[in-house]
This record gives C-alpha cells, structure tokens and sequence, in this order.
C-alpha cells in the first residue's frame, strides 16, 4: 500500500484546508478512502452518530499536482484509512503560505498519514513542517461498509436558499426546541418550524425552485403544494450547517421516505457531498433527509435521520 | 514606599507583563528596589519562573525609598509584597482601552498597611482607584547563569510564536533539538508512543533565521511551552527579540528580552534526560531577595513553600560566577522553618549548601531530590 501526493498551488491548498475543516466539523472521526481518481471523506451511518452518515467526494487532480497511489492489491486499488479529522484540519491550517505540501502514507512506530510542508519564510530559507497524524488501516472485509450510499426515491427535491441565512435562523431556534420540522413542496416553498407547548416558530422561504425531478412517476400526480415534512434533530442539520463557511454552488435537499418525507437539495458552489443517510438505515423509518451539496468540484451528501 | 507613575502607554506594556506573568502563577510578587521594580512569578512545581524588571527610567517618574534601616550592614528591606493574580489581573484587563483613556497611572504604597493603590486618571476627568491588599511574603529569585549555557540563540517573536500553533492544547510540552545545522521544535516524544494519541509535529528552523546562533553543544530539551506563551504575549508588546539559553537536558532553559528600559527572564526547568528512571522534571533553584532586615520573624511568617535557601546575589549585577558549592543547591531547596540556617543574616553558601542537602534527603516530596544525587 503506497500513497504519495503533493500540493503546490495555493489556491489548492486553500481548497483543501477548507474541505478538510468542513469535514472535521461534521465528523470526529471518519474514513479517507483513496483510489486512483478521487478522494473521499466518509462517515458511514452509526448509531452513535445518530444515524447520520456523510459521504465527501473530491476529484484528487483538481487538488493534487502528483498523486501515486498503489491500494491494497491489484483487483482491489483502493485504500480506506480512518483518522480523526480534526487532525487533518489542523495540520493543513499550519500551511498557510506553504510552497509545497505532501502527503503520504508512512509507518513510524504505526501507521501514519505523514503531511510535510515547505514554509516559505522571510529570509528565503525553506522551512520545514511535518506533521505525524497516527491512522488505521480499514481492513478490506469492512469495505462493504463504506461504500457510497443509494440515493432513494424522494418525495420532494428542493433548492435551498443562503445556509447562512439558514443557519442564523435555525440557530436562534435550537434554544427554543431540538426538534426542527423541514418542510417543502415542488412549488419552491421551504418551511422551518419548530413547535413547543408554548409557541409555535415558522420560518417560510419562497420562489426556491425546485431541481428537475429524477423519478417522474412518483411525483407526477404529485400536488406542487403539497408539503412533505420531515422531523429531524435541530443539532444534527446545525452541525451541517454550521461546517459551511462558504455557501456552496450548489444546495439541493432531499427528503426521503415513504411518508411526506421533505426533500430540499442544496447545491451552490463547490460540490460537497456529505451524505446523512446510513447505507443501512432503518427500512421502517425510511424517512431522512438528504442534503446534496456542492462547492466547485468536491461534493457533500450528509443524511440526517428522521426523527421517529 | 513605592511611588510611579506611567502613560497610557506603559501601562500597557506593564499590563502585558502581568499577563504573561499570570500564565505562570496565580500570584505575583511586586519587588520594588532603587533602580527598578521588579514583576516576579513563580509557579507552584517550581518548574517555572518569570521576572519582568523594568528600569526607573521606564516610568514617568518613580521613587523607591526603602523604609528604616534595620541594624544590618548594608541591607535593605524589600517591599515583600505578594498579590494574587485575581485581584491584580482585572485591574489591567483590557489593555487596549487602558491606553486609550488612561493619561496617567499611579502606584504607590501604604507605609502603615499591607496594601498598593493602583490609581488611572482616565479621560474626562475620570479617576479609577484600585487598592489591592498584598500578602507579605518574600519574593523569590532563580539562581540561574544563563550567559554561562553553551548554546544561545535569538530569534524573532514571531518564528517561535509560529511553532507553537503547531502543537494542540493537549500536547504541553514540546522538545527543542538543536544541531549547528538546524534547530528543530517537535512534539516531545513521550506523547506520542500509542496509537490513538496526538499528532507529532515538527518544525525545522535553518541557523539564517536566527539573529544570533550558537550551539557549543547538540542537545534536546524538552519543557512546557505554557509559561512560554506568556513571554510571547508579552514579546509582541515589545517588539524586541527573544534570546534562548540553554545546555543538555536536566539544565533550565532561559528566555529573555532585553529592552533599555526592562528585562524579561523566563527560566523554565526541563526534563532530565534519564533512561534509568522515569524523567523527572528538574525543579528550578530558587532563593529568597537577600538582605531581608527580619529573617526570624520573616520565615515564620512565610508559609513553607517559600523557604528558601539564602544567599547573597545582588540583584542588579551580573549574575556572578556560581560558587561551587552551589552546584548542590541548584535544586529547589525546601528547608524547615526551623532550620538553624535561616537565622541567619548572610547565610554563608558552603553552609547552606550543606544543610540544604541534608534537608533534601530528607524530604521525600520534593522533586528536586533526584536532581541532588544526579548532579554529583
């Protein structure tokens, strides 16, 4: 199992660190699954999580500038390692004015993802930063796990309007109630609402838009204002938002499941995917909501898990 | 009694003293003298100690006139003035409003009463008056050569502070490696043996980045970058280099800035470099201000961890060649009250030294007792 990679450009980097930072708000620890091609983050769906999964996908030749990487065996040329992602994200934060990073598997005392940054510093002289984040190897009879989730039919698919906008709102709202009720309908209306016995809080966004639909029988003789809802645990769609620094090109979300589930799909800006659906999530609870996001060329899915 | 005054300004910079002093201690010892007043802090293991001194010229103005003579040839009695951080700390909280609307800071002394008054005369004819109560408590200093360590280097503020965002929280101490090719800061090795731990880090630093480099010995020590923090903070106040001193492990470290108008020491203990037994941190050996008019009443008064071994350096003056006796009290020497030593007024070295020893031996608590059999 080898892997090298490297980043020179700045813009890149940057790139980079960002992803790496929105990944470590939304997963302490997850899996880097490397392949010839891409990247990807993945949080698979546990019950410790709570059910929410992410799946976060980078297409590696719009980051690196050399990138080798020799998986397990030959049929199965992959490598799947779990971090803790904050450690990522720190390291990469230190290389701010690098002129180079690398990135490579090593194996000092344990298994490493070795990150070594050339600083530029002021008299010209390179200096040198390594940094040692200690990795599992994911055996391969637990790849199965990971692999990247089916996007089930929805009931309603939904352009999201600013997460910034979003995420005030539901922020002040997480005081009040942890339970956020989403709705949406394909007339590009959203709705955010929580309810106690006291008081009733609805945020409405309208004129959204509504994404060209993927399954045309299930939502054909479906009535455009017809709300699909879905209960969620406020925390869970806060940590998604709150991972977003830039607002993403693109942001659809998606409610699934057999009841009026609630689909809204962000996608703005560079594509993140972060999937919030267990591969193995619930066949009688089948509602969650899906969150497509994408912010250039890395996209999120993130599932969160209906509330019951 | 004590009496100065300072700007907006220097209040400024006398705060930030007090800040990085506080990431020491949680209590600071105000030590006034002719020339100049002196910031002390020590922390509890003994393993840190930071002074700040700044010169009378610093101030507006600034008088010092030490209360009667005692009976002693040429002694003089300190303020012992000990404040806590909690009280001292808000007082000098926001900074940058501090320089702002303060036009003029005075502190002065109560002969009569335990206590300072810290008084800002703010815009708009504002007057704020703090008094702070002090313990009396004598102030403690680090016997420490640092123009004698091999190896020296000064550096920009910035490089070091640069270095430290590389380690977590979590990780205190950090080991410095140097060579005459390069100095290397990394995660200090003990840390990161398991698997789920830390991240290990390392920065490499070429000898061109220093603007003075010079390394007579290869070492690695390693210590707590805490208290080092507290230099860093107070450094970009003052915009002035900070020179390294340091020899092979077991040996303190010490951090300076010397400016014209104040000094700034940080002697930090490092561990021991022992493969036989678990590494212990060395304490640093520290002694209580000589010429002290009371010595009876004053150590009694002290609580225990403030028994020091006595001994005549004068304050000002370079620090003078260690004698060799005093290679044995280079251990925090923890002495009974009841010592026979302290009763006396210029503790004689060799006999300190001597007693300490014994003291040491006896006292199973103490760190630095490893520190005693290992230097010989």
């Amino acid at each position: 199992m080898k892997f090298r990679a490297k980043i020179v450009d700045a813009a890149c980097l940057n790139h980079f660190t960002r992803v790496s930072c929105m990944v470590a708000k939304l997963a302490r620890a997850c899996t880097l699954r490397i392949s010839p091609c891409k990247l990807h983050f993945i949080l698979a769906d546990s019950a410790a999580g709570g059910g929410v999964s992410m799946w976060c996908e980078l297409p590696q030749e719009n980051f690196f500038s050399e990138f080798q990487m020799e998986g397990v065996s030959e049929e199965n040329n992959e490598i799947y390692v779990e971090l803790t992602s904050e450690n990522l994200a720190r390291a990469l934060k230190t290389a701010q004015n690098a002129r180079a990073l690398k990135v490579k598997l090593t194996n000092k005392h344990f298994p490493c993802l070795t990150i070594s940054i050339e600083l530029v510093s002021l008299s010209s002289s390179s200096r040198m930063v390594t940094h040692d984040i200690p990795i599992k190897v994911i055996p391969r009879k637990l790849w199965k796990n990971l692999q990247e989730p089916t996007i089930p039919d929805s009931d309603v698919s939904i352009y999201l309007p600013l997460l910034k906008t979003m995420k005030s709102v539901v922020e002040k709202m997480k005081n009040i109630s942890s339970h956020l009720i989403i709705q949406a309908n394909l007339n590009g209306d959203l709705n955010l609402k929580i309810e106690t016995e006291l008081v009733c809080v609805t945020t409405h966004f309208k004129d959204l838009g509504n994404p060209p639909l993927a399954s045309e029988d299930a939502s054909q003789d479906r009535d455009p204002e017809q709300m699909a809802e879905v209960h969620v645990d406020i925390r869970k769609f806060l940590q998604l938002l709150a991972g977003q620094q830039v607002n993403p090109t693109r942001a659809v979300c998606i409610s699934c499941g057999a009841v009026v589930p609630l689909m809204s799909q962000l996608l703005s800006g560079p594509t993140l995917w972060s999937w919030l659906l267990g591969p193995h999530s619930d066949v009688v609870s089948h509602k969650m909501v899906h969150f497509d996001l994408l912010h250039e060329d890395v996209s999120l899915q993130y599932f969160i898990p209906a509330l019951s | 009694m004590l009496k100065c005054g300072m700007s907006g300004t220097q209040v400024k910079v006398f705060g930030k003293a007090i800040h990085a002093l506080s990431r020491i201690s949680d209590e600071l010892w105000l030590d006034p003298s002719e020339k100049s007043l002196a910031l002390r802090s020590v922390n509890s293991c003994r393993s840190a100690y930071g002074c700040v001194l700044f010169s009378s010229v610093f101030f507006q103005y600034y008088q010092w006139s030490a209360s009667v003579k005692m009976n002693d040839n040429d002694t003089r009695s300190n303020l012992n003035c000990k404040l806590g951080m909690k009280s001292i700390l808000p007082i000098f909280r926001c900074l940058n409003s501090l320089e702002r609307n303060v036009e003029m800071c005075k502190i002065f002394t109560r002969s009569d009463k335990c206590k300072i008054v810290i008084q800002f005369f703010c815009r708009h004819g504002i007057k704020r008056t703090h008094n702070v109560c002090f313990q009396e408590s004598h102030p403690l200093q680090v016997i420490f050569e640092k123009n004698m360590c091999t190896n020296t280097l000064m550096i920009q503020p910035r490089v070091l502070a640069e270095a430290i965002v590389l380690f977590t929280s979590s990780q205190e101490e950090v080991t410095l490696a140097v060579t005459p090719l390069e100095v290397c800061i990394k995660s200090s090795n003990e840390e990161s043996m398991e698997l789920n731990s830390s991240v290990y880090s390392e920065m490499l630093v070429g000898p061109d980045e220093f603007e003075f480099f010079q390394i007579g010995v290869d070492t690695e020590i390693t210590f707590c970058f805490k208290e080092l923090k507290g230099l860093l903070i107070f450094s970009e106040a003052i915009h002035a280099p900070i020179a390294i001193h340091f020899d092979f492990p077991g040996r303190p470290i010490a951090l300076s800035i010397d400016d014209m108008l104040l000094e700034a020491n940080f002697v930090l203990a490092t561990l021991a470099d022992e493969p036989s037994r678990a590494s212990s941190s060395q304490s640093l050996c520290l002694s209580q201000t000589p010429k002290r008019s009371d010595l009876g009443c004053s150590n009694s008064k002290a609580g225990k961890k403030d028994s020091k071994a006595i001994e005549q350096i004068p304050r000002k003056a370079a620090p003078k060649r260690l004698h060799p006796a005093e290679t044995l009290t280079n251990i925090s020497a923890l002495e009974n009250c009841s010592s026979p030593i302290t009763k006396k007024a210029n503790g004689d070295v060799s006999e300190v030294a001597e007693s300490s020893v014994s003291d040491l031996e006896e006292e199973p608590g103490s760190p630095g007792l490893r520190k005693v059999k290992e230097n010989h």
